[in-house]
């Protein structure tokens, strides 16, 4: 990719629309911030564009390419603010969109809500075919009654339909005939196959994708043509590109096509920013902690790249309750996301115990601190008490806190019921919600058979830094990395991210018996395919890389692995040499291999991506700041120490190469990074805060999961 | 009566709720690792498994999040069985103590429970355990109609199955010569064992953290918090004695009949089965922790949900049935299918408790008891496969909601992919999909169950295992709400498979498996007209039923 380019980053985040401006030639960093526009998320996205623009004096024409993420997608499924959406099934299992998995996602709530299906019953719709798990037809696909229920549902006024057959994973033909024949008949009519949203085994998880996506689509390609046009009007001459869930970049038509596959395109920012650092820091084992307003985010990163997974859940009926929401077969980054943020008010339960979040109080009213009318202590009100936050430069100053007011309901909402005094209390709210973030870390980490203390962690969102060390102590982790800008880090990721492209086929056989020829077909086309989106993505048809997995697990094992496969055909001679990868993968997860038990493989993935963009991101060009690294002292509270004075560091006076010990407390203008008195700082060359902390507190302990009884 | 705990005036509410976290945190990691490696279908599709930690004196300190009601309350009882045979001086850091007794564990062989010693700076701790369901534990396979215990399988009375972190040999090859799937069924006992490694390592690197030297003192303070919350719950219900009974199918012409009597005296409950059938030669008797745990469950879910448990959740509540009566039966009765008759005691015990607590508690459900079918024989490779088919009918109404269709209740199990079942079985699935006018209506209407039509494909005939009951007594409803539909099974001949036992398919045959809908809540002329006009809408409710049960005036096509 060429070396010397503008291009701008863009997060349309709930509460602020980020933006990254990175000039390779000058090299420079601008950052910018727009209260987002809801209603029309364009808005704040030109008119953030315009202003970054000129602060940079950057002509709109000499812009390369807009990379841009949006949590629009997410909204409208939370809000249930899509369109009304046709199915169509095959006879017999108009139900499997409803039915679900048919489980409680809470065992003692008697009273539970289940989230709505997508389409209702009378939506929903079905035609007699069939079609086995072989693939072979045992039903032809009646045209004229599909005919008939498509017009029934254009009738219904729905805006959109999906298509979604029993074992289309394996066949398609019917699908392929139906959107034909809908087609024909409905021209403007967007129409999702399961087969091609997500061609995997399980009806009910693929149904709902299918669903999911004709439910966004018609919403997203209206404000995507309309934000690609209001560009071009400005006089944008480069490229607009999207960010997918799983961190890559796609063009306007294919998000347009497939626009479910955006739905953590704004989470997925922070982790590709995240990776970034662990290149440019060297570090191969990384936590990224994403911490905002109403939410935490958690990421591994290993060897550059942050972790994947295949499915998500959209639209949880009950906020960060597993199991609550529409689970979607889409590629995405493995991140586990919790209600802990700057936000997360504090309360009281039934024990008498005291508990921080889920809820948050928002932006309005916002924390206590905040003047809005917020009544309930939050994190950012207990961090003020604290000393962790100055009352007078938060957001650099533009926003006064109010001290007293949180004194005041701190002391009668959380202090005085449970006895305790408020300064007490400030450091009970912010450990409850660091050991909130550090209990769903473990948990997001041992499900992956792994131990969280080889991990660094890199900390940003506006209370990243405030509490990654005390998070990063309860998993005795040994250094902290703090980046500068943590409030608009993630928006960098939109800027490294490069064209992407996840293909998946099914076709579950045990591996002795398995049709290779078969298989290689698959890698064939989906190569092919991969190729042509790329290409018209930007990428050069040769430097396209490919990585090949397939999932597998033993035969009777519920749990798939993910395993690499090796490059070049796939003939039955692979065979060894698969099984081998197997095992391999397999003893690396849990720690032993089983002999003599089938191996089946169940879903075939291709990984196709273009080079990264030049990662050297280079500060050089920054204004430093002159003045004094210290700028004053306060009382700061650490549990070692109680209240203490505190040394108060001027990020933006820190040079590369300094270092100095804590306690400390790092203030600049989207965040403040606090540093316990067993810690030493330094700052590298990249401008980031790395913070080692004493390993005499930290017991050492064994680094592996290991399983000493294997017999 | 609540025991003031020494040592409880040491832990503020922060550090309390902060360790107890990281103890169920604890708990949960360890059935992470535990649900990660094992093989067992069941396991995973109906999350039978359960694990959990306990203080020196064997009582629970905490449970996973996720732990189903089956083994409720039940490791703690267990493991003072292991350390009546191996006394706590006796454990060494490495030992691993297995069982599958009914009586001593969760009522029948194919469970396994595991506990092993934590120790912490060279001191016996605590103990963590796990209870999973076995791939196999030979003797008859899954079904309701052995005779005696003997027939279910191989009994396991507790022995050591790792010393000092060896594998017992003998042990080792006496279970794995008596399954079909030794190699799964030893894979699974591993992944227990896993998960209790990872449970004594991090617990004694909690007790590190936390700067503590064992957990008693905050067992207790723990368990009185929870005894407390519990208790509270207790009181708020009104003093006195609750009684209701129920019918089940039982086996052919035996009948069986529940009679629940709840006493509420202040803070304390206990729930009398006095009255009840006695045992019978079938395997539907269910021992007494079974009983317990179906008990404590569904009053737990009423009164305090929110609470996470531990020993002190369940020491004001106490269950008794008479010995040698189904829900307390006398060794060697058989009990492989039990949950046919603990499932069905939420339902008893929510009609005893709906006299004083109406808004608390749900009418019976058509998944109660689970409805399985089990096919084994040989697919198109010549394999030999076994399948269970996993499905529910509907939650009861409450006072506040309909019943969610096709949900488990009191049980968890979810149900899997058609496309993955017909990938592994030589079995093709026609239908699947809501029942309509199932749900027993109400104001508030029972949750549909659904029909299923399965046909064999195999070339071969093919063997069914049927678990069910709820043919003669569909599920109730409460005050004024109807019955939910019964269940109904048939083949394509016209004949019916026996309910409770096995039978053969011919290829080419096709079952029908109409799963019952749940019990509706209060009087269906009560129920909101434009949620009649939405049911008959969306096909949950016909016409006629619109008309004729809620009275609904208008015609739902006006709509």
């Amino acid at each position: 990719m060429a070396a010397s380019r503008i291009r701008i980053g863009v997060d349309v985040g709930g509460t602020f629309t980020d933006f990254v401006l990175v000039d390779d030639h000058r090299q420079l960093i601008y950052l910018g911030k727009q209260l987002t526009t809801p209603r029309d998320p364009s808005r704040a996205i030109i008119e953030g564009i315009q202003r970054i623009l000129r602060e940079a004096g950057v002509d709109i024409g000499k812009l390369d390419g807009v990379v841009h993420g949006t949590t629009l997608v997410t909204n409208t499924v939370i809000e249930r603010k899509g369109a009304k959406v046709g199915l169509v099934t095959t006879k017999g299992f108009r139900d499997v969109l409803e039915m679900g998995r048919e489980i409680r996602y809470d065992l003692y709530d008697l009273f539970l809500e289940k989230p709505e299906p997508l389409v209702p019953r009378h939506l929903r719709s079905e035609v007699d075919e069939r079609v086995d798990a072989t693939g072979a037809v045992l039903r032809p696909l009646d045209k004229d009654e599909l005919r008939t229920v498509a017009r029934r549902l254009v009738d219904q006024g729905v805006e959109a339909i999906a298509i979604a057959f029993l074992h289309a994973w394996r066949n398609d033909a019917h699908e392929r005939e139906a959107l034909a024949i809908v087609r024909a008949e409905h021209p403007d009519l967007p129409v999702t196959l399961g087969s091609e949203i997500a061609p995997e085994i399980r009806e009910y998880e693929r149904s709902n994708t299918a669903a999911a996506n004709a439910y966004v689509q018609p919403l997203m390609q209206r404000y995507l043509s309309r934000l690609e046009g209001e560009l071009h009007e400005l006089g944008h001459r480069g490229t607009l590109s999207i960010m997918l869930s799983a961190g890559g970049l796609t063009t306007v038509r294919t998000a347009s096509k497939f626009p479910i596959q955006l739905i953590e395109s704004g989470p997925a920012a922070g982790a590709t920013a995240a990776a970034l650092y662990a290149k440019l820091t060297g570090n191969d084992y990384l936590i990224s902690l994403d911490m905002g307003g109403t939410t935490a985010k958690m990421c591994l990163v290993e060897h550059g790249a942050p972790e994947h997974s295949n499915e998500f859940e959209a639209g949880r009926v009950k906020r960060f309750r597993k199991g609550s929401g529409l689970p979607l077969k889409v590629p995405v980054i493995d991140l586990i996301e919790i209600g802990a943020g700057g936000g997360s008010t504090a309360w009281i339960d039934g024990m008498g115990l005291l508990k921080v979040g889920p809820e948050s109080a928002g932006s309005e009213p916002g924390p206590v601190c905040y003047r809005r009318g917020g009544t309930e202590p939050a994190v950012t009100d207990a961090d003020l008490l604290l000393g962790y936050l100055s009352p007078d430069f938060f957001l650099g100053g533009d926003m006064a806190l109010d001290l007293d007011a949180v004194r005041k309901a701190v002391e009668t909402r959380i202090a005085a019921p449970l006895g305790l005094g408020v300064e007490q209390a400030a450091a009970g709210i912010h450990a409850v919600v660091n050991e909130n973030m550090a209990a769903a870390t473990r948990m997001y980490i041992a499900e992956k058979g792994r131990d969280p203390r080889r991990y660094t962690m890199i900390a940003f969102g506006g209370a990243g830094p405030v509490h990654a060390y005390g998070l990063a102590k309860l998993l005795k982790l040994r250094r902290l990395i703090c980046p500068l800008g943590a409030g608009v880090t993630s928006a960098l990721g939109f800027l490294v991210a490069a064209p992407a492209v996840d293909l998946v086929r099914s076709y579950v056989a045990r591996l002795e018996v398995a049709d290779w020829a078969q298989v290689d077909g698959f890698f064939t086309d989906m190569e092919a395919t991969a190729v042509e989106r790329l290409v018209e993505a930007g990428a050069r048809k040769e430097e396209i890389r490919f990585e090949r997995r397939a999932e597998m697990r033993h035969v009777g094992q519920g749990f798939e692995i993910t395993v690499p496969l090796p490059d070049g055909p796939l003939r039955a001679s692979s065979l060894d040499q698969v099984r081998a990868q197997f095992f391999e993968t397999y003893e690396k997860l849990f720690g032993r291999r089983i002999e003599g038990i089938g191996i089946e493989a169940l879903t075939w993935r291709l990984h196709a991506a273009a080079p990264q963009s030049d990662v050297t991101l280079r500060f050089a060009g920054q204004k430093a700041d002159t003045g004094q690294r210290i700028k004053g002292e306060r009382q700061v509270f650490f549990p070692e120490t109680g209240y203490a004075p505190c040394p108060v560091y001027n990020r933006y006076a820190l040079k590369p190469g300094d270092g100095f010990r804590g306690p400390a407390v790092v203030e600049e203008r989207e965040s403040t990074t606090i540093v316990g008195p067993d810690s030493t700082v330094h700052v590298d060359r990249f401008l980031n805060l790395v913070i080692d902390i004493d390993q005499s507190t930290v017991a050492v302990a064994d680094t592996e999961v290991h399983h000493a009884h294997n017999g | 009566m609540s025991r003031e705990p020494s040592g409880a005036a040491e832990f503020d509410p922060i550090s309390l709720e902060i360790l107890w976290s990281r103890l169920i945190s604890i708990a949960d990691e360890s059935a992470a690792a535990l649900l990660r490696t094992s093989f067992s279908t069941i396991v995973r599709e109906s999350n039978d498994f359960a694990t959990g930690l306990m203080d020196a004196n064997g009582d629970s300190l905490a449970e996973n999040t996720a732990g189903i009601p089956s083994f409720v309350g039940i490791l703690p009882r267990t493991l003072k069985h292991f350390l009546h045979r191996f006394p706590k001086e006796s454990w060494k850091p490495g030992d691993c103590v297995i069982t599958n007794d009914p009586w001593m564990a969760t009522g029948h062989l194919p469970d396994f429970t595991l506990a092993a010693p934590i120790f912490h700076r060279g001191r016996l701790v605590g103990f963590c355990g796990s209870i999973a369901h076995a791939p196999d534990i030979g003797g008859a396979g899954w079904s309701s109609d052995c005779r005696e215990l003997f027939e279910e399988g191989l009994r396991v009375l507790p022995v050591k199955f790792l010393h000092e972190g060896r594998i017992n040999e003998l042990a080792r090859d006496f279970i794995t010569a008596n399954v079909r799937v030794p190699d799964q069924v030893l894979g699974d006992l591993f992944a227990q064992v896993a998960a209790a490694d990872v449970c004594a390592r991090r617990t004694s690197e909690f007790l590190g953290d936390a700067q503590i030297e064992d957990l008693s003192a905050l067992s207790s303070a723990l368990q009185d918090r929870a005894e407390k919350a519990m208790r509270r719950a207790i009181e708020a219900v009104p003093d006195g004695t609750y009684r209701a009974s129920l019918d089940a199918d039982g086996f052919d012409a035996d009948e069986t009949h529940i009679e629940c009597a709840i006493t509420v005296n202040g803070s304390a409950l206990h729930v009398d089965y006095a009255g009840t059938s006695k045992q019978i030669g079938r395997g539907l008797n269910s021992v007494l922790n079974y009983t317990y745990a179906y008990s404590v469950y569904p009053i737990k879910c009423a009164l305090d949900p929110m609470t996470p448990r531990n020993e002190g959740s369940y020491r004001s509540m106490t269950v008794d049935a008479p010995e040698g009566c189904l829900l307390n039966p006398r060794f060697p009765a058989p009990c492989s299918a039990r949950q046919l008759t603990g499932h069905l005691l939420a339902g008893v015990i929510y009609r005893a408790l709906a006299q004083a607590i109406p808004d608390k508690v749900i009418a019976e459900s058509g998944s109660a008891p689970t409805l399985r079918s089990v096919y084994s024989g040989v697919d198109r490779h010549n394999q030999s496969f076994s399948q269970v088919f996993f499905a529910s009918g509907g939650m009861g109404g409450s006072a506040i909601q309909d019943g969610h269709s096709c949900t488990a209740f009191p049980t968890n199990t979810g149900s899997g992919s058609i496309e993955a079942f017909e990938s592994i079985s030589p079995l093709l699935v026609w239908k699947k999909e809501l029942r309509t006018d199932s749900g027993g209506a109400g104001k508030f209407r029972g949750g549909l169950g659904q029909d299923v039509d399965i046909e064999v494909t195999s070339s071969h005939p093919l063997r069914l295992s049927l678990l069910s009951d709820r043919q003669k007594y569909p599920p109730k409803g409460l005050l004024g709400g109807s019955e939910g539909a019964p269940v109904e099974i048939t083949l394509s001949d016209g004949t019916r498979p026996h309910p409770k036992s096995r039978s053969v398919l011919q290829p080419g045959d096709r079952l029908t498996l109409r799963f019952s809908g749940g019990g509706g809540f209060g009087d269906p002329r009560e129920r909101d007209p434009a949620a009649v006009m939405a049911d008959v809408r969306d096909g949950y409710v016909s016409a006629e039923q619109a008309h004729g049960i809620y009275g609904l005036l208008r015609d739902p096509a006006d709509a």
